[in-house]
């Protein structure tokens, strides 16, 4: 096992920059996922690692081994690495066995038959797939598919591990379970790894650390916990699940850390606490996620937030609760409530603390 | 847990050279000399005043103007182009008409129909040829039956016309075949939207589903063309006779059956031939690329409903049973009868005559058995030399970082562009200039080298879809568990290609065993195969022998196309 460092990565196809100036540390049995929406450059950062692509520029080095440097001409082709990767297709060669399958990498290795014939085993019961050692690829199931691929990639102790959208091919209880066994099995093995997924929780709850991606560059790189609180800008906020943006121009100046007075399109104020400093006068775009908005009894003024007048727009069943859509000063609104509202007005409550002030107006959170 | 604990353990180390440099650049350059080994030695005859094997010669265009000069030059290439042309009209009328009918109307029995139409497409025109003479010649079953009932026959098969109809005949199923597929896939709203708004069967045909057929139409049209001017057997045996001298004949009258061949004007004339279907087939390739973006237009390959025939549907049955009992049926049929009597007449009952004479004679004479084996042995280790070959160039072309895949994938379909008697011509050449090559030069081993270089870009087009269907992740995924290049083509891309390389096998074996125009350039006293012992045979006028060796050949491939296709289901055509 290793660290991964990724220095000023680029790659492009033809005229298009799928990644551009990447820049990423990997500690030794750390567990870093790439989250960001389709085509935002997570697999081709993927292929780079492996060596399947051969990047524009940059450096990546694995523990002592550099596995591509540009300036000085060095790349490693992918049999050279000793990288694992996982296919988001599984990528199980069809005309093998399970046990062929995960036979092959220690066969290219030389490993002896006895041993190899023991960490087939060893490794099949690790995933949880022993039984299935003599099927077809074809005769199992989407889950068990994905078991044979990861057993394939472990079995041989790779440097690192990289995992392409593992689960998206599972339908969702499924991905549920399959997500509990990895992160089981993440502790369990402490390997060095590098996961790729445009779904947030699978993010949040097996990660170390998260990057987000957008558009070939990284937007932001912490925690999970700090990603969700603290998103530095509306791309991370919006992706990582808040998604009520309110467009408003600030009336009473605010330091870092303290309040300000906020005015919206139709004339309503209101307060916030802002993290960062912000002017008076300049354009603002306040975030919220649906659980921090409640519905105010009609004439009652609330401590701790602000009440504002909203036009009803839509209303659906979720199951246990209602979702709202609502209409305020020409934003759209994602409310979730526990009765449906019977009027087409709506008082809503917005508390002080919480949401999150970002500088720009409507725009940057589209 | 000893998986956790245990360190990294890296591949084997790479080697200094890769593997895959030597096997690649190895490929291309087999495939360079190969391809280019019999073109350049044409041109460069070409352009010497000398026979290249002289020991002095020097650089002249004289050889075109002294082709242009040569009596009767014009009058060959008039012939060619006009027999090109009506071949190719008979062939799009009929391959239309085909299509249409067995294709998008409820005729009864059009499966069977087709499959009947389709026929002649296995066969070797040589085979063809005969048949139509044993059916049509001036002694044919057909013309005699004629004769006894209304007089003098009213058609000839020695004329241009003849030609042309037999020629065309045997071609439409390639017309069909690229109308059928376009038909299909347009989009049936376009007709169906036709129909509602009250235009008539025949209207909405000629109106609507003609038109959207144009595309293909057009592309196997100057396919035909490209085919009527490589023509050889046919001209060969009725037009010879007849005086009419097309430009295969020309080259190869001049070029093998002359005693004292005029080096430098056959390899211009080769040289000329070749620059034209060069030219032809750049054509097909422009329009292909345009039918193809006609053709995904419609999107959705829904099958469109069949036109209703309503009262026409059985007269017109009888119309499409005729035309293939006339065009198919009875020239194979009345050739394979042939075989198996001594002398075929309408006036003589078919019990007195018949006899597996034929069949033993030619197993008696060690030169026509011979042939038989040598077909036998050229088309099995040849199509498999072919096949292994084909296989690693397709792969390299289409799964390597190669850096000249590029180019290897251009040169590899090219021979598209050299017409049989060229590459005859052109081996020929080469083999003679060559010192050291001699031992080849008598054997087989030389038909088997023309024939894979003529039958690289069929093969190329059996295996490439396949290979472009196996997702790219499953050898990527080799290459990062530690396989290089070469051992994951071994064991992960070649065997999930094995399907395609037993059509392409089936293809080359077919393709191989029924080869005539490039192997009468290149045959010795002993290694002779069907092809050439058919064009001897029928020289010495042995038409009994001629029909037997010549069943030989039909039987052998209609086995070969049934067994693929009822065994592995692999599409031979298309
Ligand atoms: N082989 C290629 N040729 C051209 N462009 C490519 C190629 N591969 C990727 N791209 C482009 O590079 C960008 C990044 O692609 P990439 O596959 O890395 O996205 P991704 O983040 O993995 O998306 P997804 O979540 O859909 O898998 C995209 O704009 C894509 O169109
Ligand atoms: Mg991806």
């Amino acid at each position: 096992m290793a660290d991964l460092t990724i220095q000023g990565l680029t790659k492009r196809f033809g005229g298009v920059t799928a990644v551009e100036d990447v820049n990423l540390h990997v500690a030794d049995g750390e567990f870093v996922t790439l989250l960001g929406p389709s085509g935002c450059g997570k697999s081709t950062t993927l292929a780079a690692v492996a060596g399947l692509d051969r990047a524009d520029g940059g450096r990546i080095q694995v523990g002592d081994r550099v596995y591509f440097d540009a300036a000085r001409g060095i790349y490693l082709p992918p049999e050279a690495r000793s990288c694992g990767l996982v296919f988001q297709s599984y990528a199980l060669w069809p005309h093998m066995t399970v046990a062929d399958n995960v036979a092959f990498p220690l066969t290219l290795r030389k490993v002896s038959s006895a041993e190899r014939k023991r960490r087939i085993e060893e490794v099949l019961a690790l995933v949880e797939m022993e039984r299935y050692a003599g099927r077809y690829p074809h005769e199992l199931s989407g889950g068990q598919q994905q078991r044979v691929a990861l057993a394939r990639t472990l079995v041989y102790r790779p440097a690192i591990l990289l995992l392409d959208e593992p689960l998206s091919n599972l339908d969702a209880k499924l991905r549920d379970r399959a997500r509990a066994w990895l992160a089981e099995l993440r502790t369990r093995l402490g390997l060095t790894t590098i996961y790729v997924t445009h779904d947030q929780i699978e993010a949040l709850s097996l990660s170390d650390r998260i990057v987000v991606m957008n558009g070939g560059h990284i937007a932001q790189i912490g925690a999970p916990q700090e990603i969700y609180e603290h998103p530095a800008d509306p791309f991370v906020a919006d992706f990582i699940g808040t998604t009520n943006f309110l467009p408003a121009r600030v009336l009473g100046e605010a330091s870092a850390g303290g309040r300000a007075l906020l005015e919206l399109a139709d004339g309503q104020r209101l307060e916030a606490v802002a993290e960062r400093p912000a002017a008076a006068g300049s354009r603002v775009t306040l975030a919220f996620r649906p659980e921090q908005m409640h519905v105010a009894p009609p004439g009652a003024r609330m401590e701790g937030g602000s009440v504002l007048a909203t036009r009803v727009t839509s209303r659906s069943y979720v199951g246990g609760q209602w979702q709202v859509g609502l209409d305020l000063a020409g934003a759209a609104l994602r409310l979730e409530a526990r009765q449906p509202p019977t009027e087409d007005r709506l008082d809503l409550w917005l508390p002080h603390v919480g949401g999150i002030l970002f500088r720009g107006g409507a725009d940057v959170a589209a | 847990m000893s998986l956790a604990m245990s360190g990294p353990e890296a591949p084997p180390a790479p080697p200094a050279i890769p593997r895959a440099v030597p096997i690649q650049y190895g490929t291309a350059l087999l495939v360079l000399v190969l391809v280019t080994g019999p073109l350049l030695p044409v041109l460069l005859q070409s352009v010497l005043d000398g026979a290249l094997y002289d020991a002095e010669y020097n650089l002249t265009l004289a050889n075109f103007a002294r082709l242009a000069r040569t009596e009767g030059f014009g009058l060959v290439l008039l012939n060619t182009a006009a027999l090109a042309a009506m071949t190719t009209v008979v062939a799009q009328v009929v391959g239309t008409l085909a299509a249409i009918l067995f294709g998008r109307t409820d005729l009864p029995m059009a499966r069977l129909l087709s499959e009947f139409f389709l026929w002649p497409l296995y066969l070797s025109a040589l085979v063809l040829s005969f048949g139509w003479y044993a059916v049509y010649g001036p002694a044919g079953y057909a013309t005699l039956l004629w004769q006894s009932a209304l007089g003098d026959a009213p058609w000839t098969l020695y004329s241009l016309t003849g030609m042309a109809v037999i020629a065309g005949v045997s071609q439409a199923p390639l017309a069909y075949i690229y109308c059928l597929s376009s038909a299909s896939i347009t989009d049936p709203s376009l007709e169906e939207a036709a129909r509602v708004s009250g235009s008539g069967t025949f209207r909405t045909l000629w109106r609507i589903t003609l038109p959207l057929m144009k595309p293909a139409i057009a592309y196997s049209a100057v396919l035909n063309f490209t085919i009527g001017l490589e023509l050889l057997s046919i001209p060969l045996i009725f037009g010879d006779p007849a005086g009419i001298t097309v430009l295969t004949t020309f080259l190869f009258n001049n070029g093998i059956s002359s005693p004292r061949p005029d080096h430098g004007l056959v390899a211009t004339a080769a040289a000329l031939m070749l620059a034209v279907v060069c030219f032809l087939v750049w054509l097909q390739g422009r329009m292909l690329g345009n039918t193809r973006r006609f053709i995904t237009l419609g999107g959705k390959a829904t099958r469109p409903r069949p036109f209703r025939l309503g009262g026409l549907r059985w007269p017109l049955f009888i119309l499409a049973g005729l035309y293939i009992l006339a065009t198919v049926i009875a020239p194979i049929g009345v050739l394979v009868l042939r075989a198996f009597t001594a002398f075929l007449s309408p006036m003589i009952p078919l019990a007195e005559v018949l006899t597996t004479a034929n069949f033993v004679q030619i197993f008696d004479y060690p030169v026509y058995s011979r042939a038989v084996w040598n077909s036998f042995v050229v088309s099995l280790v040849g199509g498999a030399i072919a096949t292994a070959l084909i296989g690693l160039v397709a792969i390299i072309v289409h799964r390597s970082e190669f850096r000249f895949r590029g180019a290897l994938h251009y040169l590899a379909l090219f021979p598209r562009a050299v017409p049989g008697v060229v590459a005859g011509i052109g081996f020929f050449y080469a083999f003679a200039l060559l010192p050291g090559l001699g031992f080849l030069r008598n054997s087989i081993w030389i038909l088997v080298i023309a024939f894979t270089m003529r039958f690289i870009p069929a093969g190329i087009g059996a295996v490439a879809p396949m290979l472009l269907q196996v997702s790219h992740d499953l050898d990527r995924a080799a290459r990062v568990q530690g396989a290089d290049w070469w051992t994951t083509s071994r064991r992960i891309l070649l065997p999930l290609m094995r399907p395609a390389l037993v059509g392409c096998f089936t293809i080359l074996f077919i393709s191989f065993f029924k080869e005539y125009s490039t192997a009468i350039f290149l045959f010795a006293p002993g290694s002779e195969v069907i092809g050439t012992a058919l064009l001897q045979l029928w020289v010495q006028g042995e038409v009994g022998l001629v029909a037997a060796l010549a069943t030989i050949q039909v039987a052998v491939i209609a086995v070969c196309v049934a067994a693929v296709r009822g065994i592995f289901g692999v599409k031979l055509h298309g």
